[in-house]
């Protein structure tokens, strides 16, 4: 750690490197990481605070929950942290870092959509099964209640909160006090069970 | 303190001097070097061509083999270029295999005209392209294992481009080694599945430089 930046707890363009004066050009980041670099920690505390100050607002306006932007940017600083070493500080900083945040944010929102398409294909198996049996079988949708009530307790409040009511399953974990992962997956069983029994 | 905090007074704490990457010409040098290198020994194994001396007469094989090694090159300082997440603020560079491509296939399809009357198809077909996957296996491992060594993140584009420097190296083996003439068993067998095994970096990519 330098004796300027030690003294003063902040950033400064001015330290000493090996008893020499030595004055950071250009970019501040940029700096910043090649001191972090030759492991000045202090240096690298004040650069991850930056970074995390700059790509807040990149990812908020991305990202729908606050609590998925805290989640994105730990993942990115944890990835700045990781790929570190690919930066010199010959180059511009900025760029580096949102080429980190991009592909991370990219990361996120495709496992945010993977889940909800396979949540998408439950409902529809569930929808392709419910009309056909309706006019081929004789299914009314009585009979498909009955065969809810006969579920798990669980699985039938979550299947009529969903359907019936018309919740999402936030809103069902919320109001049930459940996980919204442990929902899908309960709704997913109910579904299950529920196409076994009509099928028959 | 909320999490972000701690994790950045986590991270920060236990840092240590970090060497950072060589440069992507430097990376993409010593990966040529390497592959230069096992190209050489392999060549020594298995021998060059008969008639290689003759065959440097001719414009079009020099052109040919010219353009095949620019394709190797281009692709080893394109995978260097990609290892970086930012590409090292070089994207043009990146995509220079492209160019090198098209100039390629200019090459071969002048070759094709000039061709007359039309070299025998030589007995044998599919080997070239088995014995082309062969030797390019440990070239494709080594490139992959020292890519992961970086933080890419165009996985798959890296994956295609680190696969193609490892294929160019087992194109340019076959063609010092083997005495084909044939344009058309050249494009069929030996740059045609070249091409359609890059198909397989796209996959590999995503697997294996993945970090």
């Amino acid at each position: 750690m330098t004796a300027t930046a030690a003294l003063s707890g902040y950033y400064s363009p001015v330290h000493f490197q090996n008893g020499k004066q030595v004055t950071d050009r250009g970019d501040t980041l940029a700096a910043l990481m090649q001191r972090s670099l030759s492991g000045d920690t202090q240096a690298y505390a004040e650069l991850l605070q930056e970074t995390a100050r700059l790509l807040r607002p990149y990812l908020s306006k991305r990202l729908y929950a606050g609590s998925e932007v805290d989640d994105v940017l730990q993942e990115v600083l944890l990835s700045i942290h990781k790929a570190r070493h690919t930066y010199d500080g010959q180059r511009p900083y900025k760029p580096w870092a949102y080429a980190i945040a991009k592909f991370r944010l990219q990361d996120h929102l495709r496992a945010h959509y993977a889940d909800q398409l396979h949540n998408a294909e439950d409902l529809s198996e569930l929808e392709e099964i419910l009309p056909d049996d309706v006019t081929e079988s004789g299914f009314n949708y009585e009979s498909i209640s009955e065969e809810v009530k006969k579920l798990p307790e669980k699985q039938a409040t979550i299947l009529r909160l969903m359907h019936r009511e018309g919740y999402t399953s936030k809103e069902v974990a919320e109001k049930i006090g459940m996980n919204e992962s442990a929902v899908k997956v309960a709704a997913h069983r109910a579904y299950k069970i529920l196409r076994e029994r009509l099928e028959r | 303190m909320d999490k972000i905090e701690q994790l950045i007074a986590g991270l920060s704490k236990d840092t240590q001097a970090v060497q950072p990457a060589p440069r992507p010409w430097l990376l993409g040098l010593k990966w040529l070097g390497a592959a230069t290198a096992y190209l050489v020994v392999t060549l020594a194994i298995s021998g060059t061509r008969p008639d290689l001396l003759l065959q440097f007469h001719k414009p079009w094989f020099v052109a040919e083999i010219v353009l095949l090694t620019g394709i190797f090159v281009s692709t080893a300082l394109s995978a260097a270029i990609l290892s970086f997440p930012d590409l090292h603020q070089q994207r043009r560079a990146a995509f220079a295999p492209v160019w090198m491509f098209a100039l390629f296939a200019l090459v071969l399809f002048f070759s094709w005209l000039a061709d007359n009357p039309p070299s025998p198809l030589p007995v044998h077909s599919f080997e070239c392209t088995i014995n082309i996957f062969i030797f390019s296996l440990l070239p494709s491992a080594g490139i992959f294992y020292a890519m992961r060594q970086f933080a890419s993140t165009h996985l798959r584009l890296s994956g295609i481009v680190a696969v193609l420097f490892a294929f160019s190296t087992g194109a340019l083996w076959l063609r010092l080694h083997e005495q084909t003439d044939s344009i058309i068993h050249l494009i069929e067998w030996h740059y045609l599945p070249m091409i359609a095994v890059a198909a397989l970096g796209w996959w590999l990519g995503k697997k294996l430089l993945k970090w």
